[in-house]
């Protein structure tokens, strides 16, 4: 095994911390942790550099750029492994427990930003760190502890085999501490075998799914990260100002007409809506119809049968829980919630409709530490191509048929465990497609960039299509719109617009990736970006508006652009895979082809989010207005465009 | 698709939107209003609206002439803006449903 070295074309400039106190808000200091060597080390971080990288995915995207380079590829030591909260975790805010994974995923070999919640990002705060940077690689299996200034990489061989549930439960029982004393995020055996989607799992219903971030893991040998809540002091400059933003915050989340569904039911409406709009994936893209009775899906019913219990994040007042099954084949079994993207990865998209088994089955996925878009992906794909004959039995191992539940999970074992078929499968759809060729190979669903669309048939969104393919951080970069309004966009858009799609797609560019780097949850920033930067100001102390919030968002995409372009990730692997970009053969958007207008809306795109079409760089002039002129060196040298 | 020409337009007020409306948060509720010659989208909406106070701040950016955000429309399930604006001329049969928007994975 190689000493991890660093190795930049940037060189990196020292995160000291300025003379005094940290900005309220943050606890001053980033963990460094190399597994090669079993070294830990804290690194200070200065104010000029917390209000230039906020946290979360712009402090991973600094991190990535600086220190990871072209060659160190997904599963290299010299990789980095960031896990990253923001300014806003620990404090009252709803959903503050963020965490913000940033690594160079399996998937594409490219950036990756990806989020979870649960307690892990206040859990790290009360113990005094802002992020940890994990580097190396672990000559066994370690897990790293964390309890205050208590910080050691302890033996994991123990642990090995074990899902992300019973990592957990088995490392409470070690420390005598559960709930919200202890946080633990995990890979089970997919990350253990670096499946290329396999996810980071924690807090009993929390992943950190895309572009492989638990293969990255898994590849490092680091089994586990358990953070006892510490109990460091955490302050905000202004504690009465972070208090009435975040009593903002919760007010639109209750009212909002969009956002209080989310208060109230999660992400359950999504099913019986996407599927009023075209955009629920039904059997891997092979229609857009069903003769089940939707009314059935909605998020009433869809709680019904089931025996809830509350399972909320830090600070939380959503209604995010954990289910009981009452009767039937799963009675007993204590589940997560699935939220929309579970019912579909793990229902429609495989022909399942069955709630229980759906349920079961989302959960064994997390428990695994799979990516649920993937797994459906996968899963459908099998199933339709074995139906179709492009696939036979034994290929795969088995016969597979559309809402097998049972085979699915067997699909997911050979999958974990890189057995017979699922070795293929593990290194992703993209890959497995490749592989098998032909019609097989037309009817997956992936990028060519290699990631995995989210849980929509994005035939009928094309907004979330267009951001899949050029986004740099392995999943949705701009989406999903909320709030348009606020930047100066309009209310609504013809959706089969190209031109009117692209605007809004590049229109709302760096929303999210501020969002993603505060420390809280998607859900529960859904709110106008005028409450973050309240609740921001309030808790640092600086001003800061929504412009900035805008242009730190869209100089985290650049430096994650950056990035893929030097690792070889360019705008020619900006499309859909024939499947993914086919017209839909029924349904509400079955008169719509979205790759009609392809090309059109990626010219529109570039020229709003100011990036070079043929390149794919980011404009010098683009670069230097957003403060990035080390990497508009990099890019474009002295003759900058 | 149009019904015969005495046939009123339907509204569908679904999901989450129902609370708007008296209703759970779950389900449909179905309005029957009539249409008469001239009569738009947005004229059909406005009626349906002024009865039920919640759903009118909800629908609309003030001045009820263009619409707010967070609800989504579709005229024949098809989204507002493909096949019709909301000046459009609206006809007996056609439906009307409005979704809360969606707003996340």
């Amino acid at each position: 095994m190689s000493p991890t070295r660093t190795r930049t074309r940037t060189a990196a400039r020292p995160r000291r911390a300025a003379a005094g106190p940290p900005p309220g808000g943050y606890a001053g200091k980033i963990l460094r942790v190399n597994l090669t060597t079993g070294k830990t080390w804290a690194e200070p971080w200065g104010a000029e550099r917390m209000r230039e990288e906020l946290g979360g995915a712009g402090l991973g995207a600094r991190i990535l750029y600086e220190e990871v380079g072209p060659k160190a590829h997904w599963d290299h030591p010299e990789n980095r492994l960031v896990l990253a909260t923001g300014p806003l975790a620990g404090l009252p805010v709803w959903g503050t427990g963020g965490l913000t994974v940033v690594t160079r995923g399996a998937l594409t070999d490219g950036a990756t930003t990806t989020q979870a919640n649960g307690f892990f990002g206040a859990a790290l705060k009360y113990s005094g760190w802002d992020a940890i940077v994990v580097q190396g690689q672990a000559r066994d299996w370690v897990y790293l502890y964390i309890n205050d200034d208590v910080v050691e990489l302890r033996d994991a061989r123990g642990l090995k085999g074990k899902d992300t549930w019973e990592t957990q439960q088995a490392l409470e029982a070690e420390h005598g501490l559960s709930g919200h004393r202890m946080s633990v995020y995990a890979i089970g055996p997919a990350g253990e075998n670096r499946v290329r989607f396999a996810a980071i799992h924690g807090d009993y219903g929390h992943v950190a799914s895309k572009n492989g971030c638990g293969a990255v893991m898994g590849a490092k040998r680091l089994k586990a990260v358990c953070i006892v809540r510490g109990t460091k002091a955490l302050a905000a400059h202004d504690a009465r100002g972070v208090i009435q933003a975040a009593e903002d915050i919760a007010h639109d989340l209750k009212t909002d007409p969009s956002a209080a569904t989310l208060y109230r039911w999660g992400t359950l409406p999504g099913v019986a809506n996407l599927y009023k709009l075209g955009a629920l994936p039904i059997k891997n893209y092979s229609t857009s119809v069903t003769s089940v009775d939707m009314a059935d899906w909605d998020p009433v019913k869809l709680r019904n049968g089931f025996d809830h219990r509350g399972h909320q994040c830090n600070a939380c007042g959503m209604h995010h829980c954990h289910i009981q099954v009452g009767t039937g084949r799963y009675a007993g079994e204590l589940l997560d919630e699935p939220e929309y993207e579970g019912w579909s990865g793990a229902g429609w998209t495989i022909g399942l409709t069955d709630k229980a088994a759906i349920s079961w089955l989302n959960t064994r996925l997390d428990r695994a530490c799979v990516d649920v878009n993937e797994f459906g992906w996968i899963c459908g794909w099998v199933m339709e191509c074995l139906e179709k004959g492009y696939l036979t039995e034994q290929q795969v191992g088995f016969r597979l048929t559309w809402g097998d539940v049972d085979g699915a999970y067997r699909l997911l074992q050979m999958i974990s465990h890189r057995e017979g078929f699922g070795d293929v499968l593990a290194e992703g759809q993209k890959r497995a497609a490749e592989r098998v060729g032909g019609q097989a190979q037309a009817s997956a669903v992936y990028t060519m960039k290699g990631t995995s669309p989210r849980g929509h048939d994005h035939r009928a969104r094309w907004e979330e299509m267009l951001d899949t393919c050029t986004g740099s951080c392995g999943t949705l970069e701009s989406g999903v719109p909320v709030h348009v309004t606020e930047l100066g966009l309009p209310a609504r858009i013809n959706p089969f617009d190209g031109e009117q799609v692209a605007t809004l797609v590049a229109g709302i560019l760096g929303r999210r990736h501020f969002e993603d780097s505060l420390g809280g949850c998607i859900f529960t920033f859904r709110t106008r970006m005028e409450n973050l930067a309240r609740a921001l100001s309030a808790a640092t102390g600086w001003t800061y508006t929504v412009d900035e919030g805008i242009r730190f968002g869209r100089r985290t995409a650049a430096i994650l652009r950056a990035f893929n372009l030097r690792a070889g990730i360019g705008p020619e692997l900006e499309y859909p895979s024939e499947r993914y970009g086919s017209q839909p053969v029924d349904g509400p958007a079955k008169d719509h082809s979205v790759m009609a207008q392809w090309e059109k809306m990626l010219d529109v795109w570039y020229a709003k989010v100011g990036y070079d079409r043929k390149s794919g760089k980011p404009r010098a002039d683009t670069l230097k207005a957003l403060g990035l002129d080390d990497v508009a060196r990099d890019l474009w040298g002295k003759g900058r465009r | 698709m149009s019904g015969p020409a005495t046939a009123p337009a339907t509204v569908e007020v679904t999901t989450w939107v129902t609370k708007l409306v008296g209703g759970d948060g779950g389900g449909a509720r179905l309005f029957e209003e009539p249409v008469g010659p001239g009569d738009t989208v947005a004229d059909v909406l406005r009626r349906v609206s002024a009865r039920f106070p919640e759903l009118d701040r909800a629908l609309w950016q003030p001045g009820r002439q263009t619409l707010a955000e967070h609800i989504e429309v579709l005229v024949n399930d098809a989204v507002l803006g493909v096949s019709h604006e909301l000046s459009s001329p609206l006809r007996a049969g056609d439906r009307v449903t409005l979704l809360g928007q969606y707003m996340g994975g």
